[in-house]
Parts: C-alpha cells; sequence; structure tokens
C-alpha cells in the first residue's frame, strides 16, 4: 500500500514524510487490550508505527463490548491480544501487529519491553502501572500513562528523567477499588486518542503536554504542568 | 490564613471558578486547605481522602506545611481505569 495510505497525514506539518518514516521505524509495546488498550491499537496501527506488541492475558466479555474498538460479540471468550492482532493486522499489512498472551509480572516484564521505543498503558489498576513506570525509568523508556473512572480521564507522558513520573504523583493515589470501574463508554476512545497523541509525539522527538484531565461530561480540558519530585524514589535526581 | 488555590477537572465545575479562596482557620497543611475546600463544597466530600494535590507544581502528601505564598492546585483522583 504504501505512501499512499499516510498520504493525509503525511500532510499534517507536524509530521511530514520525514516523521511518517520515523513512525514506521518505531516499536511501540501496548500493555492492556480493553478499553483504552483496543482504541490505541487500532488507531496506532492505522497511523503506521512499526510494529506494535500488545500483551494481554484477559479474554473478550461481553461487558468490554460498551467501550472497546476492534471487538465484536463472535469475539467473546477469545483473548484480547489475539483478536487484536488477527483483526489490527488485516487492517494494515504494512506494520507488524503481535499478540501476546501473557499476564505482565515483575518476573517477566524486562523481557517483553526490552525493545520498546515507548511503551502504551492500556492497563487497569495501579500496582501495574507503578511496576511499568518502574522499569521503564530503569531502561530509560517513555511511556504513556492513560487512566479512565466514570467521565474523567487522564493522560500523562513520561520521559525518564526528563519529566515527573507516575510515582511522582502517587502520594494520593487510592487504595485499589474491589468494586467495577463505572465507564462511559465513549470515554477510552476519546482518552486514548488523546494518549495516542503524546504517544507520537514522544515517537517523533517533541515536547509531551504533562498531566492531561479531560471530564468529557463538562467538557472541561485541564493541562497541569507537573515537575519531576526530586525526592522520588523511583525518579528522583541521583 | 487565606489561600488562593487553583482548581482542575469538575472542580471548576462544582465551583464555577478556576481559582478560589480557602480560609484557612487552624493549622498550616495541605490537608486543612483540603478540609477548607470540602467544607465549602461539601459535594465533594466522597474526595476528601483523595484529592490530587500539588504545591509548587509538585505532588505532595497531605502534610506537607504551605504558606500564602506557595501555589497550590487541586484535581480530582488519580483514575486507574482502562
Amino acid at each position: 500500500m504504501g505512501k499512499d495510505r499516510y498520504r493525509r497525514q503525511i500532510l499534517v506539518k507536524e509530521v511530514g514524510q520525514k516523521g511518517q518514516k520515523t513512525l514506521a521505524s518505531k516499536h511501540a509495546i501496548l500493555i492492556g487490550g480493553g478499553g483504552l488498550g483496543s482504541n490505541s491499537a487500532n488507531l496506532l496501527v492505522r497511523m503506521g508505527i512499526g510494529h506494535i506488541d500488545i500483551i494481554d492475558y484477559d479474554t473478550i466479555d461481553k461487558t468490554n463490548l460498551h467501550r472497546t474498538s476492534v471487538f465484536s460479540e463472535q469475539d467473546i471468550g477469545k483473548n484480547k491480544a489475539l483478536v487484536l492482532e488477527k483483526r489490527l493486522q488485516s487492517v494494515n499489512t504494512d506494520v507488524q501487529v503481535k499478540g501476546i498472551n501473557k499476564k505482565v509480572t515483575s518476573k517477566n516484564i524486562e523481557s517483553l519491553i526490552h525493545n520498546a521505543d515507548v511503551i502504551i498503558d492500556g492497563t487497569d489498576n495501579i500496582p501495574l502501572r507503578l511496576l511499568i513506570n518502574e522499569k521503564a525509568i530503569k531502561h530509560k523508556i517513555p511511556w504513556v500513562y492513560a487512566g479512565v473512572y466514570e467521565t474523567v480521564g487522564m493522560v500523562m507522558a513520561i520521559l525518564p528523567k526528563k519529566t515527573a513520573c507516575f510515582h511522582c504523583i502517587t502520594p494520593t493515589i487510592p487504595a485499589p477499588k474491589t468494586t467495577e470501574i463505572p465507564v462511559l463508554g465513549s470515554l477510552p476512545a476519546t482518552i486514548a486518542a488523546i494518549q495516542c497523541n503524546e504517544v507520537i509525539k514522544i515517537l517523533l522527538g517533541k515536547q509531551p503536554a504533562g498531566l492531561l484531565i479531560y471530564d468529557v461530561w463538562n467538557q472541561c480540558f485541564d493541562i497541569l504542568d507537573i515537575k519531576r519530585n526530586p525526592c522520588c524514589p523511583i525518579c528522583g535526581k541521583k | 490564613m487565606k489561600i488562593i488555590v487553583k482548581v482542575f477537572g469538575r472542580y471548576k465545575d462544582i465551583s464555577g471558578k478556576e481559582t478560589i479562596q480557602l480560609d484557612i482557620i487552624d493549622g498550616n497543611t495541605l490537608q486543612d486547605v483540603i478540609n477548607a475546600f470540602v467544607k465549602q463544597y461539601p459535594a465533594l466530600q466522597k474526595d476528601k481522602n483523595r484529592i490530587m494535590v500539588t504545591k509548587n507544581k509538585m505532588f505532595a502528601s497531605f502534610d506537607t506545611i504551605v504558606t500564602q505564598e506557595d501555589e497550590i492546585t487541586l484535581s480530582p483522583p488519580v483514575v486507574s481505569g482502562g
């Protein structure tokens, strides 16, 4: 299909021919293929990231369909990562899409992320995000946090040793929830799109925006400029 | 002490403002700022232990001391869903 596929994107001055070629050379690791992850994977494959690994051990449930992309009723019971691989590979044969049916743990994360130019958060819990953060900072891999709750989403791109990291903002992280998290169906798609824009900016060497908060119900968008915490045990100045 | 805070997200919607003035009667910590904020906007009581607070552009724990010269922001809690 070649360059013609991205013709309209190449016209965007922030990307251009050079940027599109850069995206084609990059390797993204997406951890989590649910509400956020399925939407992010869908966008990034279409936008032409050269290589995307999608990691998720979970299977598709009927209750996922209202807020995910790509999946359909016939996929219920199947592994999320493998369905995303199959569907998205057929969307864009110019890129490599690899689904990995695994649970990310402290034992295997470093082997899973070591080739990454960027890590994309599609997870649904804080402990896993803290693990990603720790390893991403250790290996100097940028990553982009995203989260959703009811009608509010957040995104923060993290450049190791340059921006605040996820641990910098954890002094007030809540205890894990034991009940289902309420999520408006359109929210993950909206936040994943914002997240993907930060991913693209990282891959093209542009400055990310800070902590983005978007309340889609009240249409209220904020950007917080957050500094690195010099006392942060993960990324603090040493 | 009177302290000016900047609010984000739905806190702007609830307060109707981007910056608000809070009267801290006793104490001088971020916890006292949050207590005053929640007292002024009782609808946010359920967020009380989870509000994201920054002091001079850095996230800070609730026992952090504040002065009138500090730049304080209050935002809804970090969200964890995916």
